[in-house]
C-alpha cells in the first residue's frame, strides 16, 4: 500500500506513444421520452500527442458525453471526432484504454486476472498477459496482492488496479473518468503524484475528466473549462510547468483563473468589495 | 482450532435450538391427539406417524413413488432452469427483446402451475411427461424474471469496462453479465426449486400413475392417515434436501471470494 509509483528517474520521459485528438466542432443531443435534451454545443479542441488534457465543468455539462465520443461508443450528432488524423469509429478501438470513476473491478476474478484479461481480450496469449498484468501490478505497488479479489482491496488499492488494467494495454488514448473522485483526499493525491510518474513511462494522450480543479492543475497540461448545459468550451488553460507547485503565485493565480471560468470567485474580492 | 465457547455455540445455534423447534411442534401435535382424544383416522400420533414412515421405507413402491418424483422433478427442472436463464438473459440483453416478451411473460407468470393441471392431463394423461413439463413451466418462470433482472441490476461500470476492453457483445452478455448475476440467479434457482417440487407433487395428486403425490392419495382413499401424514413428511424432507443441496452446489461454484 505504501510503495510508491514507480521507481522512475524524474527524467526518465520518453517520447510520446500517444497521437493527436481532434474535436472539431461536435453537437451531441439525447433524446429521451420524446425530449431532445442539447448536451454539447460547438465543442472544438486538440490534445497534441502526449499531451494530458483535464476536461473540468459544471455537473451534467456533457464531460462523460465527451469521453464517449472519444471512445467510439458515441457518434457525435454534428461535427468530428478525429485521432491520428482519422475520424474515430464505433467498436473496439485497440488504441483505447480507460479508467472509471468506479474501479469496475470484476468481482469474481483475482486482481492479477482483472489486468490480464484485458490483454487476453485484445490478443495477448495467455502467459504473456500474466507477465505483463504482473508487471504493471508491481509498478503500481500491488506486488503483494496479486492473487487477492476485489472485495479485499481498500477503495484507492482498487482504483490503482483499474488504474493498471488500463495502462496494461499500453494504449495511446488514456481515457479517465474521475478515477480519483470516489477516494478519500489524502488517497487521492497519492494516487495523482503515482499516476502523474506513471504516465512518464508511456507518454500516452489523455483526456481526464475531473471535477477537481486543483487536480485539473496537477496533472494537465492543458486545461479545457466547460459551461454549463449545452456545453461549450468556455476556455483552454494551458498549465506551466511552474504552475503544478502549490507553493508559487503561478499556481494561485491559474487557480484562480479556472476557477473564475467556473463561476466561483474568492472569499477575498467579496469582502473588499463590502469595505 | 475453534474457541471452546464458540464451539458451544455452535451446538447451540446449529443443532440445540432446532431441535428444540421440532420437538416442539411435536409436543404440540401429541397434546392435541391426547387432549382431544382424536381417532388415528382423524390425527394419528407422531408416534404412530413415525411407525407408518418406518415401515413405509421397507417397501419398494415406496423408493419407486419416490424416484418417479424426484426423475419428474429434475427433468422438469433442468429444463426450466436452462431455458429460464438462456431466455432471462437474451431479455436482459436485448431491448426488443424485453418490450416484445414482458407482457406475456408478466401475465403467464401469474397463471400457476397448478391452473394448468388439467389442461397437461388431458394433452399427456397421467404419465410422467405432464408433470415434467409442468415442473419446467413452474421453474422457467421464476428463472427468467429473476435473470433478467438480475441482468439489469449488474454494475453498469462493469459493461463499460467489457466494451472498453473490446469484448463483443455476446462475451459481454455471457463473460461478463451472466457471471456478475450469477449469484442472484443461483438463489432464484434455489427457491425455484421448491417452486417446482411443490408442483410435482400438486400435479401426482390430481391425476398420476406413480410418484408420492399418489402414493398419499391413494392411502388417503383407504383411510390410512397415518401413512398420509408420513407421506407429506417426505415430501416436506425431500424438498428441504434439493433445495439445501442446490444452495450448497451453488455456493461452492459461485460465492464471491
Amino acid at each position: 500500500m505504501n510503495a510508491p509509483a514507480a521507481a522512475v528517474a524524474p527524467h526518465a520521459a520518453s517520447s510520446p506513444s500517444g497521437g493527436e485528438l481532434a474535436v472539431d466542432g461536435v453537437h451531441h443531443h439525447y433524446i429521451a421520452a420524446l425530449r431532445r435534451t442539447d448536451v454539447l454545443d460547438d465543442v472544438s479542441f486538440v490534445i497534441p500527442p502526449g499531451k494530458v488534457a483535464c476536461v473540468v465543468g459544471p455537473s451534467g455539462c456533457g464531460k462523460s458525453t465527451l469521453l464517449g465520443l472519444a471512445a467510439g461508443l458515441i457518434t457525435p450528432a454534428a461535427g468530428t471526432v478525429r485521432w491520428d488524423g482519422e475520424p474515430v469509429r464505433a467498436g473496439a478501438n485497440r488504441h483505447l484504454g480507460m479508467a472509471f470513476q468506479q474501479p469496475g473491478l470484476f468481482p469474481w476474478m483475482t486482481v492479477r486476472q482483472n489486468v490480464a484479461i484485458g490483454l487476453s481480450t485484445r490478443g495477448h496469449p495467455r502467459a504473456e498477459a500474466r507477465r505483463i498484468a504482473d508487471e504493471f501490478l508491481d509498478t503500481v505497488g500491488l506486488a503483494d496482492f496479486k492473487d487477492a479479489y476485489p472485495s479485499h482491496l481498500s477503495g484507492g488499492m482498487a482504483q490503482r488496479v483499474g488504474i493498471a488494467r488500463a495502462l496494461a494495454l499500453k494504449p495511446r488514448l488514456l481515457l479517465l473518468d474521475e478515477p480519483f473522485a470516489a477516494v478519500d483526499a489524502f488517497t487521492r493525491l497519492k494516487l495523482q503524484q503515482e499516476f502523474k510518474q506513471l504516465l512518464r513511462l508511456q507518454r500516452p494522450t489523455v483526456l481526464f475528466v475531473t471535477h477537481d480543479v486543483p487536480e485539473a492543475i496537477a496533472l494537465g497540461d492543458m486545461i479545457v473549462v466547460m459551461t454549463q448545459r449545452p456545453a461549450r468550451v468556455q476556455r483552454i488553460i494551458p498549465v506551466q510547468r511552474e504552475a503544478r507547485d502549490r507553493a508559487t503565485p503561478a499556481y494561485a493565480r491559474l487557480l484562480a483563473e479556472a476557477l473564475e471560468c467556473l463561476g466561483v470567485t474568492s472569499d477575498m474580492d467579496e469582502e473588499e468589495d463590502a469595505q | 482450532m475453534t474457541h471452546p465457547r464458540a464451539h458451544a455455540r455452535l451446538i447451540k445455534d446449529r443443532l440445540l435450538l432446532p431441535l428444540a423447534g421440532v420437538l416442539l411442534v411435536l409436543a404440540a401435535w401429541e397434546a392435541t391427539v391426547v387432549a382431544y382424544q382424536l381417532p388415528a383416522i382423524v390425527l394419528p400420533s407422531p408416534w404412530a406417524v413415525l411407525r407408518a414412515l418406518g415401515e413405509l421405507v421397507r417397501t419398494s413402491a415406496f423408493w419407486h413413488d419416490v424416484g418417479v418424483s424426484l426423475y419428474e422433478f429434475a427433468v422438469g427442472y433442468a429444463f426450466g432452469t436452462v431455458l429460464g436463464i438462456a431466455c432471462g438473459l437474451v431479455m436482459g440483453e436485448s431491448r426488443a427483446f424485453r418490450q416484445a416478451a414482458t407482457p406475456v411473460v408478466e401475465s403467464l407468470r401469474f397463471v400457476v402451475p397448478f391452473a394448468w393441471i388439467p389442461l397437461t392431463i388431458l394433452w399427456f394423461g397421467t404419465s410422467v411427461v405432464g408433470k415434467i413439463v409442468l415442473v419446467a413451466y413452474a421453474v422457467f418462470f421464476v428463472m427468467i424474471v429473476s435473470t433478467a433482472r438480475a441482468i439489469a441490476q449488474v454494475d453498469p461500470t462493469l459493461t463499460r469496462v467489457a466494451r472498453m476492453l473490446g469484448m463483443t457483445p455476446a462475451r459481454r452478455a455471457i463473460a461478463v453479465h451472466l457471471r456478475a448475476a450469477a449469484p442472484t440467479i443461483a438463489s432464484a434457482a434455489r427457491a425455484a426449486a421448491a417452486i417446482g417440487w411443490i408442483a410435482v407433487v400438486a400435479a401426482e395428486y390430481v391425476g398420476a400413475s406413480a410418484g408420492l403425490g399418489l402414493m398419499i392419495t391413494n392411502a388417503a382413499t383407504s383411510l390410512a392417515t397415518p401413512v398420509v401424514i408420513a407421506g407429506m413428511v417426505v415430501i416436506g424432507l425431500v424438498g428441504a434436501g434439493v433445495s439445501a443441496l442446490i444452495g450448497i452446489l451453488a455456493r461452492k461454484r459461485l460465492e464471491a471470494p
